[in-house]
């Protein structure tokens, strides 16, 4: 597992340096000043190093090793193996949360995706495109609650969006916060507030297509399809690379817009409709409603991480050409 | 068509490009020669397809909506629940603050955002002081060591909050740092770490090297010249690290939720939740809820709008290069 994430982490680094890690340090290899500073590894590196280890590593190791023991946090943790994974593959509420997570990794990645290349092409030489970059970014500083909340305001029954069907002959609206919708829902405002965030990143790639291959098209007679096929594609997929691995990792901590949508049911928990294996794993080791099972909490918490993990092996693999120099 | 895509043509291509750019005479004439080289020559205006104009009027729509939205939502703070359930695009009567207030008292409001603050600021500060002498280490010293711990610190970015909830509050809990906001900035801290690291490791590696060198070579020391001559050129970076943690404490909602168990202790996103669960049972007050939201939102508003360009950078550092 940490071997495939530490892949992973090179990768992401190695695009995001860009074309000279080691020059600077080449430079200087050997120097006074080089032998100084390798000195002060323990003072420089030392304090974030025992924080970052004691409070990000070790639990997530403890994670594992909890996942494996059946423990409802005070008294003895029993090793169980394999059973915690069993049971929860077994239980139709991690399967709908589980269900869930994916939709959002998927249908809402592709959806937001299709949307932020479209929106970064077109916003590419328009006139006031800095105005329309800055606006659409800003959703991706608000708290995910905020959007829960305006969502559960705009779509009750007497909310914005019905007084606005109301008037265009619609009688009777859906129902649109009923179990069964919300999770669709859900899904409608995450395009709606994170395609943006997306969009900046794609343009960040687009524009530092240099102009003549532009001209070079329009004098070659290109069609816009062929521009965007044989030029803009080609020099931006790594981009499309880094923004796939981002949403892999931050789609599956989506909670709090879920966990306040449309308001909240009686006991203070979402409908189990539209659970994520985020809500699952924070409801089966915190509600207060049964005993608590940190061992399947755990065990759904480490098969999101798995997740992520073959995910963002399999994205680096697929993602991977011949770097286009330019 | 597909051998547009082959490496040979690729170089072809780009050197018929460059005399085009250059404006140098090639064999084809050049249609329209005054025009070459700046962004607004006509190749890159030539495509005014009906497709295109519907992109940019759907884009300007998004942003009006997006507007109308974030103001909508200040001006409902200023009205009572009854009046914005009768009509939800009603404009308030009149400016005074009552749902503020109420939500100031009632709501924890105060605390909550008194919490907020000391948590977000103590915290960021902290990481940005922590991380920032690991990733100029990180980022000078070469070598198969460092690489390594680089990369021990990148892992981090791509494990879930959710994993580390349950060992992080059973830990905690022993040494008595749950329900304490002592312990709730320990967390933000660690779990901050790779991000900074990653991002100010980046932005070390690209200063420029020479002051350093010049520092080192009139004999001052490793230490020195990281006090003396980096920090004030990373100034930047430094302040965009800084203030993106502070962005990501303000809102972080799930550790919070988790760590925290009593009223006073709650940060803001966390008594946002309470309030919205405590009108399940004593009737919706949307005004102030409404007013709650303004409280969450406006301290990002006014922090885009100071230092809007650098985020959108700090944010993508890396991916456009």
């Amino acid at each position: 597992m940490s071997e495939v994430d530490a892949n992973a982490a090179v990768d992401t680094v190695l695009l995001a340096d860009g074309a000279k890690p080691a020059k600077a340090a080449r430079r200087e290899a050997g120097s006074s000043i080089d032998r100084q500073r390798k000195k002060l590894l323990i003072p420089f590196v030392g304090p974030a190093f025992i924080l970052y280890t004691i409070l990000f590593v070790v639990p997530s190791l403890a994670a594992v090793w909890i996942s494996f023991h059946s423990w409802s946090g005070s008294g003895p943790m029993e090793f169980v193996g394999g059973e915690n994974y069993v049971r929860v593959f077994k239980d139709p509420l991690f399967l709908k949360s589980f269900g869930n997570t994916l939709l959002l990794l998927f249908v809402v990645g592709i959806a937001i995706f299709v949307l932020a290349f479209a929106m970064s092409l077109v916003l590419r030489d328009m006139a006031g495109r800095k105005i329309v970059r800055s606006v659409i970014f800003f959703p991706h500083l608000i708290n995910a609650l905020v959007f829960g909340v305006l969502a559960g305001f705009i779509f009750n029954p007497g909310g914005i969006v019905n007084t606005l069907l109301g008037p265009l002959g619609v009688k009777e609206p859906p129902a649109w916060l009923a179990q069964e919708n919300i999770f669709p829902l859900i899904m409608v405002t995450l395009v709606a507030t994170t395609t943006g965030y997306y969009t900046t990143i794609l343009m960040a790639g687009v524009d530092r297509i240099p102009p003549y291959y532009y001209e070079d098209c329009a004098l070659a007679g290109a069609t816009a399809f062929q521009r965007l096929r044989y030029v803009i594609l080609p020099l931006t997929w790594d981009v499309f690379g880094t923004c796939a691995v981002l949403w892999t990792i931050s789609s599956v901590k989506i909670f709090e817009i879920i966990w306040v949508f449309g308001g909240s049911s009686g006991a203070g928990i979402p409908p189990t409709q539209s659970w994520t294996t985020a809500v699952y794993t924070y409801v089966t080791a915190f509600s207060g409603q049964s005993t608590p099972s940190y061992g399947a909490a755990t065990a759904s918490a480490v098969i999101s991480l798995a997740l992520v993990s073959v995910l963002v092996v399999v994205l680096r693999r697929a993602m991977r050409r011949d770097a286009v120099e330019f | 068509m597909s051998t547009l895509n082959k490496p040979a043509s690729r170089t072809t291509m780009r050197r018929s490009a460059k005399t085009a750019a250059t404006g140098e005479s090639g064999p084809p004439k050049r249609p329209r020669k005054s025009a070459s080289g700046t962004a607004s020559s006509p190749a890159l205006r030539a495509d005014r397809s009906p497709l295109r104009t519907v992109g940019i009027v759907v884009l300007w729509l998004i942003v009006a909506l997006s507007i109308v939205m974030l103001l909508w939502m200040l001006m409902q703070a200023f009205r009572d629940t009854r009046s914005i359930l009768s009509d939800p695009w009603g404009l308030p009567t009149s400016l005074a603050p009552d749902n503020f207030v109420r939500a100031w008292t009632v709501g924890d409001f105060a605390t909550a955002t008194f919490n907020s603050v000391i948590t977000t600021g103590v915290s960021s500060l902290l990481t940005v002081a922590l991380a920032a002498p690991a990733a100029y280490y990180l980022s000078r010293v070469a070598g198969r060591f460092t690489q390594g711990l680089t990369m021990y610190f990148i892992l981090g970015l791509g494990i879930p909050a959710q994993v580390i909830l349950i060992p992080l509050f059973v830990m905690l809990n022993q040494v008595y740092l749950t329900d304490s906001l002592i312990g709730l900035n320990l967390v933000y801290i660690g779990v901050s770490m790779p991000f900074t690291v990653f991002l100010l490791t980046a932005f070390f590696r690209s200063l420029p090297l020479e002051m350093e060198e010049a520092a080192a070579l009139d004999g001052a020391s490793a230490l020195r010249t990281f006090v003396r001559i980096t920090l004030p050129l990373a100034k930047g970076g430094i302040l965009t690290a800084f203030v993106l943690e502070v962005i990501s404490h303000w809102n972080e909602t799930l550790l919070a939720l988790t760590l925290i168990q009593s009223t006073e202790k709650y940060t803001l996103p966390v008594a946002l939740i309470s309030f919205v669960q405590q009108q399940t049972y004593s009737g919706a007050d949307w005004g102030g809820l409404f007013a709650g939201l303004c409280i969450v939102v406006l301290p990002m508003l006014i922090i885009y709008i100071w230092l809007g360009r650098r985020l959108t950078e700090g944010l993508t550092l890396g991916m456009g290069k």
